[in-house]
């Protein structure tokens, strides 16, 4: 049975989110969920859950990352932080990957210390998934992967070139896609549009014959869903990223203004709401769980920071998936294949 | 002077047996199955049978179950082929109750569990002392907690009297009750009521009947009670985990959880633990299986939650919260959520 690390202390909402995730996950039956953080304080919580005995394990840490704390020094100040014991208990076996609501650069910084890189990686990439209006693979998925979007924060021609075959492999394992669409995001389509770095990882990448490389997209095309996985920098995967959360947030606040506003609004919104209710679906953050961190030897799956029991749930479910489909081994083996 | 015998009084459906009476198909079902396509719950034959063969003195094991009396032939059948040997078998007559329009009566649990427990007890001799087994889908701990302070004389009739208000006891039923009660001697016989959570019921739930009742999620976790109890052999236990694995698709990393959640909840405590790890090692169990158990004993060595010797509940109280949970739970299974 596959066992996932979860950090209790990791979030906004702590520990009540974190111990609710897990009961309820054990009740499926089908994922073990070793929550890793204050022992006690998560027992006193889990006994007021329904969950079953045989799916939850509780261990020990003493320590927590605040979600403002500064990672490398609070790495440093804490060596018992539950995200750092967490990484460790994966690295040793006890678990099978990680996931973490918590401080994100700590978060990154713990599995850096604790797990190994994949050899062909220069940086590791945080992958987030994208809404888009075509779909994709045998599950018909409704989104796109963009990364790295804040591992680190720049990237220079061979992390871009690493990023496009992390990214295909997950697309292939994870949406089983088997020959994803890959394309770097750019300012413009023609191939010497861009930063030097994305200009030259253009070059290799149209050479490279593992891969099925589209060319450069812009912005608008990421909600068109033109690529099956979207490469960039750090800072602009970021940024991109929460702009995107909050347009579509905008639009859900909007439409909540409007149904109070005015009576014909209300009808009208009424007369939309199965479409509504599918985009709110599509958009909905929590049902895609977390993104993952791409080039360890291990998973992790970074959950948002405000997920509540259900989208810490999902992100555990990610995990699991990413686990059963062997997803580090596809990884390295894909980098293996590209290197010259 | 003989050891007085140990005697053991074990509720059937979902205690003993994995039964569906939760929906009219599933009682169909259940009411028609023939004994050799009855399903046990995964280690209630093995406990029962150690139960027996285990004990150091002599050994009472009875049967007192809602099912119909019509089912007494196919269910005493079962127990053979399970290999159980019991002392004798109550069952309900909804029969007598549906021709006399009783229809209270044949979902009411104090007024026919505790008269039953009440008369059992008359013939067992007075120093005999019990272990009850139920479990979270009806009032199997309140009753039988009720029955222990009863038989113990320290709750007032006055308490009875309410409670049998509380839950609508039929006239006879209570008279029967009182009846039973003034033909016993006084005796703190009960010294443990293990719940099995077939419901997956939140165990702070079964905290407010005091240390007595152990709430437990599977037989493993019933063993490690009984062992500390005194009731079985180490050897006992690992037989119940051995036959987890073997027949009931357990697996080492489950039977792990559910001993540390034993330890979690003090229901068995750290030295209890070691003791059976040591005799469990005579035993001639793979000393890294051993070292596993001994490692999450060492991490869970932590102060058990305190126990309350001789408290009794505030049973009126408590038969409210019953009711009311039962409500919330009936609507939770039909999948309606309610604000109560």
């Amino acid at each position: 049975m596959i066992t996932i690390a979860l950090d209790a202390m990791g979030g906004d909402h702590g520990l009540e989110a974190t111990v609710s995730a897990a009961a309820r996950l054990s009740l499926d039956r089908r994922v073990g969920v070793l929550l890793v953080g204050d022992a006690p304080a998560i027992g006193q919580s889990l006994r007021r859950h329904r969950y079953d005995a045989s799916y939850v394990s509780v261990h020990h840490a003493a320590d927590v990352v605040g979600m403002a704390e500064k990672p490398r020094e609070a790495l440093d100040a804490h060596p018992e932080a539950s995200i750092l014991v967490a990484a460790r208990l994966v690295a040793e076996g006890h678990a099978d990957a990680l996931v973490s609501a918590g401080n994100t650069g700590a978060s990154v910084l713990a599995c850096a210390r604790h797990f190994k890189k994949i050899p062909g990686v220069p940086r590791t990439a945080l992958a987030a998934v994208v809404p888009t209006e075509q779909r994709r693979g045998e599950l018909d998925d409704p989104f796109s992967l963009l990364l790295d979007v804040g591992a680190t924060l720049g990237a220079d021609a061979d992390a871009l070139v690493a990023f496009a075959h992390m990214g295909a492999a997950y697309s292939a394992r994870i949406s089983r896609n088997p020959r994803p669409r890959v394309a770097l995001l750019s300012n413009g389509a023609e191939p010497y549009k861009g930063t030097a770095a994305i200009v030259e990882a253009h070059q290799r990448l149209l050479n490279d014959p593992h891969l099925d490389f589209i060319g450069n997209v812009e912005g608008v095309d990421l909600p068109r869903g033109t690529a099956d996985v979207v490469v960039t920098d750090g800072f602009t995967g970021n940024v991109v990223l929460k702009m995107i959360e909050g347009i579509s947030e905008t639009v859900m606040d909007l439409a909540r203004f409007a149904y109070r506003s005015k009576l014909a609004w209300r009808a009208g919104l009424f007369m939309l709401g199965g479409g509504i209710k599918q985009l709110k679906q599509i958009t909905d953050w929590q049902q895609y769980g977390g993104a993952p961190i791409l080039g360890f030897d291990r998973p992790f799956i970074k959950a948002h920071g405000r997920s509540g029991p259900r989208a810490l749930g999902n992100a555990v479910k990610v995990a699991a998936k990413a686990v059963r489909s062997d997803l580090c081994a596809e990884i390295a083996r894909t980098l293996a294949e590209a290197r010259p | 002077m003989s050891t007085p015998p140990h005697v053991y009084r074990w509720d059937l459906d979902k205690t003993y047996l994995q039964t569906d009476f939760d929906s009219l198909g599933g009682l169909l079902r259940t009411a028609m199955q023939r004994a050799a396509d009855k399903t046990n719950v995964p280690g209630s034959a093995e406990l029962l049978r150690s139960l027996r063969a285990d004990a150091s003195g002599r050994v009472l094991i009875y049967f007192v179950s809602g099912s119909p009396r019509q089912m007494r032939t196919v269910l005493a059948e079962k127990l053979r082929l399970d290999g159980i040997h019991f002392d004798g078998f109550i069952l309900k007559d909804n029969l007598n109750n549906i021709l006399r329009g009783r229809f209270r009566a044949i979902k009411e649990q104090v007024g026919y569990k505790l008269p039953a427990l009440l008369e059992a007890r008359a013939s067992a001799p007075v120093e005999a002392e019990e272990t009850l087994f139920g479990d979270d889908a009806e009032r199997d701990a309140f009753v039988y907690s009720l029955y222990a302070d009863l038989l113990a004389g320290r709750l007032p009739l006055t308490v009875l009297d309410q409670v049998l208000d509380i839950a609508n006891v039929y006239p006879d039923g209570r008279a029967a009750i009182h009846d039973a009660l003034a033909r016993l001697t006084p005796a703190d016989a009960v010294r443990r009521i293990i719940i099995h959570l077939d419901r997956r019921s939140p165990p702070v739930h079964f905290e407010s009947y005091g240390p007595r009742v152990a709430a437990v999620y599977n037989y493993f976790q019933a063993a490690l009670v009984l062992f500390q109890d005194g009731r079985l052999r180490a050897r006992a236990v690992g037989r119940i985990a051995t036959a987890l694995v073997e027949r009931h698709d357990y697996s080492l990393p489950m039977l792990l959880r559910s001993f540390q959640d034993t330890l979690r909840r003090g229901l068995v405590d750290y030295e209890a633990a070691r003791a059976l790890g040591e005799q469990v090692a005579e035993s001639g169990v793979s000393p890294s299986v051993l070292g596993l158990f001994a490692r999450e004993a060492e991490e869970m060595n932590m102060a058990p939650p305190p126990r309350r010797p001789g408290f009794v509940p505030d049973y009126p109280a408590l038969l409210h919260r019953e009711i009311q949970r039962h409500h919330i739970e009936k609507a939770r299974r039909k999948g309606i959520r309610r604000w109560l």
